[in-house]
């Protein structure tokens, strides 16, 4: 699904965001971007999803090969993956249906599709009856999941998380990664980025782990084998 | 969207959804651009009244111009040359070149006004009719008023006419009367360029009144479009409300420009007909045709959408959404 060799990013004037990057992760995996701040996720968060290029190598994101990409095709391959933020990037002056249906307006669902569909993606976040509330009467996990149901309810086959439960308090941060988990079961490749050690303690998935850059370690040979939920929470049987 | 709960506390429906057209994207982008002027009313107001205000003054001149126009045609048509006879020349002498004038094909109309006739007039025209009779006898020779053909009325062709008058030896003098409408039409030219000039200057006032607020609303609108782009937006759908919202701030500005237009021209329609009556003229600033309105609200709108397009020129070259 995603497939990084040897990827650098250097911006002008500044040390290189990324050096000599190499990893590839499976379709329907489930990997942890792990590192200090300032080591780099971001950067590489930013390559996938097409907001950066790489100044070096080569990068392939569902077949497509980045260096090739036409500008206009851009947008359209963005439309086909979840993105989760930090600080969630909800738009307060419109509901949580609206903040919801965003991705389907882009993408030019119909009217009856976006119903449907944004109903959906809430009650998997379990916030159906909050369609009506406004992002600011919310509390940070319930924001934080209005997020999750907006990167998910266009169905992408890639999510990629940006330290989503880095504001949240350790109890929502697992139910938050819990539902990260249950995209993946049902065959979404997740991307999450996390310096939370106790995540990292908790559940125990493959993992890229950035240092000033460059790659520190990853899975064996550098390739994120891990398949759908075959390791969960550190002590659950199987 | 019928038949649904609405919470009356916002009047929006309890499943938060918007109206149906609103989830098109055209009807996001005008639900979008609808929404970011009412969310400001007093901002918005004030821009709207701004660009009404600046754009006002070439609106009244373009409702004014037709009327401007009708004014110095219609002195051309009443105005002439008069040819002032000789004292020995009979009033029969008079009438016959008079008849002989008319037959020129760059004359419509050449009436003689015998001498009798001049001194009747000049009693009941003038304050000082009686002091005539001191002198005894008619002092004021007979004349004949010459008009112009249409196409004969250029300055080279009443030149020309004037000095076929003069040559006759009957007529003593030729007075040509169109002189002060030819100062007039100056006048009136000189003025139509200044208020060009100065239409000019005011629109591109408004167009930089757009501009600016353009990019106060890009830069408001900022994390909304940063959003859009990481969900996948192109570039046509995150600028479109932008778009929208500029068209209808040319539109509404167009609209108020009319409306202070119309009171000012409302305000000046009586001292000019006033003004005009004091020449004999029953000039009178016309009201404008809807298709005249229609120019104005539309020349407005095209200018919002200058404005957003050289706003969003400079922006789209720099924008890269920051996040993820």
């Amino acid at each position: 699904m995603i497939a990084f060799d040897h990827v650098g990013l250097a911006y002008p004037r500044g040390r290189p965001a990324l050096d000599d990057v190499s990893f590839t992760l499976r379709e329907g995996s489930f990997t942890f971007l792990t590192g200090h701040s300032g080591a780099g996720k971001s950067s590489l968060l930013r390559l996938v999803a097409l907001l950066e290029r790489p100044t070096s190598g080569a990068l392939r994101v569902g077949g497509v090969d980045y260096a090739t990409l036409r500008p206009r095709r851009e947008a359209i391959l963005r439309r086909r993956m979840g993105l989760v933020f930090q600080d969630n990037r909800l738009l307060d002056d419109r509901s949580v249906f609206d903040n919801v249906a965003l991705p389907l307006v882009i993408g030019r669902f119909s009217l009856a599709d976006i119903r449907t569909r944004v109903g959906a993606a809430l009650a998997r976040v379990g916030l159906d009856g909050h369609a009506a509330d406004y992002p600011t009467t919310l509390s940070g996990g319930e924001r934080q999941r209005v997020g999750i149901a907006r990167a998910i309810v266009a169905r992408p086959r890639l999510l990629l998380a940006d330290e989503p439960t880095g504001n949240l308090d350790p109890g929502i941060s697992a139910d938050i990664l819990e539902l990260f988990l249950q995209f993946n079961a049902s065959g979404v490749t997740v991307l999450f980025a996390t310096h939370d050690t106790g995540l990292l303690e908790a559940f125990d998935f493959p993992r890229l782990t950035l240092a000033a850059g460059r790659l520190a370690a990853s899975g064996a040979s550098g390739e994120s084998t891990a398949a759908p939920t075959s390791r969960r929470r550190r002590g659950d049987p199987g | 969207m019928s038949g649904e709960r609405q919470d009356p506390a916002t009047s929006h429906p309890v499943d938060g959804r918007g109206p149906d057209w609103s989830y098109g994207r055209r009807g996001y982008a005008l639900a979008r651009s609808v929404r970011q002027l009412a969310s400001r009313p007093i901002a918005s107001a004030t821009t709207l009244l701004a660009l009404g205000v600046v754009l006002a003054l070439p609106a009244l001149l373009w409702f004014s111009v037709g009327s401007l126009d009708a004014l110095t045609t219609r002195t051309l048509d009443g105005e002439s040359l008069t040819a002032y006879l000789a004292p020995d020349v009979t009033d029969l002498d008079g009438a016959e070149l008079a008849d002989t004038l008319a037959e020129r094909p760059d004359v419509t109309l050449a009436r003689y006004i015998s001498r009798d006739e001049a001194l009747a007039a000049f009693r009941e025209g003038s304050d000082v009719g009686d002091a005539l009779d001191v002198l005894g006898e008619n002092p004021l020779p007979g004349a004949i008023v010459v008009h112009p053909a249409a196409d004969a009325r250029d300055d080279a062709s009443v030149g020309r006419l004037a000095r076929a008058l003069d040559e006759d030896r009957a007529v003593e003098r030729v007075q040509v009367d169109l002189q002060w409408v030819r100062r007039l039409q100056a006048a009136l030219s000189l003025a139509r360029r200044a208020g060009t000039l100065l239409a000019a200057l005011l629109v591109m006032t408004a167009l930089l009144v757009m501009t600016n607020t353009i990019r106060l609303e890009l830069a408001r609108r900022r994390p909304e479009l940063d959003v859009a782009r990481l969900l996948g937006a192109d570039t046509a759908f995150v600028y479109r409300p932008t778009v929208y919202t500029a068209a209808l701030l040319g539109a509404l500005g167009g609209l108020v420009a009319c409306a202070l237009a119309l009171v000012a021209l409302a305000l000046l329609r009586g001292p000019s007909g006033e003004l005009a009556a004091l020449y004999g003229s029953a000039f009178r600033l016309a009201w404008p045709a809807p298709a005249d309105l229609g120019v104005v609200v539309a020349a407005s709108t095209l200018l919002g959408l200058v404005g957003a397009a050289l706003s969003l020129y400079g922006s789209s070259r720099q924008n890269v959404p920051s996040g993820a």
